[in-house]
């Protein structure tokens, strides 16, 4: 087994993914920084698994 | 759930998931499941409207929990293009979701190896259009990385560094190189235009390269696959296989990966047939030194 420690996510993405989700009285989703990233942890309706990875820093077109 | 069964005579695992054969295959394109959601429109495996990389367990896996994990890995919610048109920034950011993947499933008493692939054109069976990769995550160390710590043995010591030491002397095969990444035509290809990507220092995974190494790494990728577009004015199928350290405790391995494009000539297919099948031996109708300078052309046409 292998690991590396990853951090809670101090800010936002702002990237849209999360932040355009359904509205939902349910809690905000886990997010979690890793390098430049952020992701953002959520369950489908049939209970798999989406990540949603983000920039933290805008993207250059 | 898929069930492994022991091919004695082989000595290698076969995986019978039976209910991959009702997946999904080459939906219209207003029905692709890995488009986002929109407002209105159909429900796709991405319910938002917007994201950047997308992550989820494979609908029709062929390895799930407690035996192993297969997830799917959208690069953009552009349904055109592929990994050769995303941006640098998020080829970069590919990067760092395969690493993150790695770790994770890597983490997991169930998965072994873990193994992020990308099989690109209908050519080697892709069933969806959408740029996309995927990731299994065997329970068990399968044969070619096997065979790969099994050459470390033969050799002495890392394979690939000996390789691409051996590959830089020659010189004849390099196809690319920057900083920390080289791309070459193996001595001994099986495929007419297979090339490696191979990071110059030993790096077991991608969990052990320094950010600037997955940049570099990214932008290598992006060249090769680019390269392969123009060689023949179309684009080029291909499987991706990235090869790292099994992740049970103290593997070897060296992070790189291999391209096998099955296209010999803009138009005719190398099969697999008698002698590949089955007497494992592959016969080209190329020469790697040959390729490599076609191949080389390309690549310098595209950038």
């Amino acid at each position: 087994m292998i690991g590396e420690p990853a951090e809670p996510a101090a800010t936002p993405p702002g990237s849209g993914a999360g932040e355009q989700a359904p509205a939902s009285a349910d809690p905000p989703p886990p997010r979690e920084r890793f390098g430049p990233l952020v992701a953002e942890r959520h369950s489908k309706d049939d209970g798999r698994a989406l990540i949603l990875y983000s920039r933290v820093e805008r993207e250059t077109p | 759930m898929s069930e492994l069964r022991f091919n004695e005579l082989r000595g290698e695992q076969v995986d019978y998931a039976i209910h991959r054969q009702d997946r999904t295959f080459l939906p219209a394109r207003d029905h692709c499941p890995l488009d986002p959601t929109h407002p209105g429109g159909p429900q796709t495996e991405i319910p938002f409207p917007a994201f950047e990389i997308a992550v989820f367990d494979n609908r029709f896996p062929a390895f799930e929990a407690p035996q192993g994990a297969a997830e799917v890995v959208v690069y953009t919610e552009d349904h055109e293009g592929s990994f050769a048109t995303l941006s640098p920034d998020r080829a970069e950011s590919l990067m760092w979701v395969w690493r993150h993947r790695y770790m994770e499933l890597g983490a997991r008493e169930d998965v072994d190896y873990v193994f992020i692939f990308e099989n690109r054109g209908v050519e080697v069976g892709v069933t969806l259009h959408h740029p996309h990769g995927q990731i299994y995550g065997y329970p068990f160390v399968p044969p070619v990385p096997a065979l790969e710590l099994a050459a470390d043995e033969r050799l002495g010591g890392c394979a690939p560094c000996a390789l691409l030491a051996d590959e830089l002397r020659d010189g004849r095969r390099i196809l690319y190189e920057n900083d920390a990444v080289v791309v070459y035509m193996p001595f001994a290809a099986r495929w007419a235009y297979e090339a490696h990507v191979v990071v110059r220092r030993h790096r077991r995974s991608l969990l052990e390269c320094e950010p600037e190494e997955l940049r570099a790494l990214s932008v290598a990728l992006q060249t090769l696959v680019r390269g392969y577009d123009a060689l023949f004015e179309r684009p080029f199928p291909y499987v991706m296989a990235v090869h790292q350290a099994p992740t049970v405790a103290d593997s070897g391995g060296h992070l790189h990966i291999e391209f096998y494009p099955p296209l010999r000539t803009p138009e005719k297919l190398k099969y697999l047939a008698g002698s590949e099948q089955g007497a494992g031996t592959f016969i080209s109708d190329t020469v790697p030194e040959e390729s490599a300078v076609a191949l080389r052309e390309a690549i310098a046409r595209a950038a």
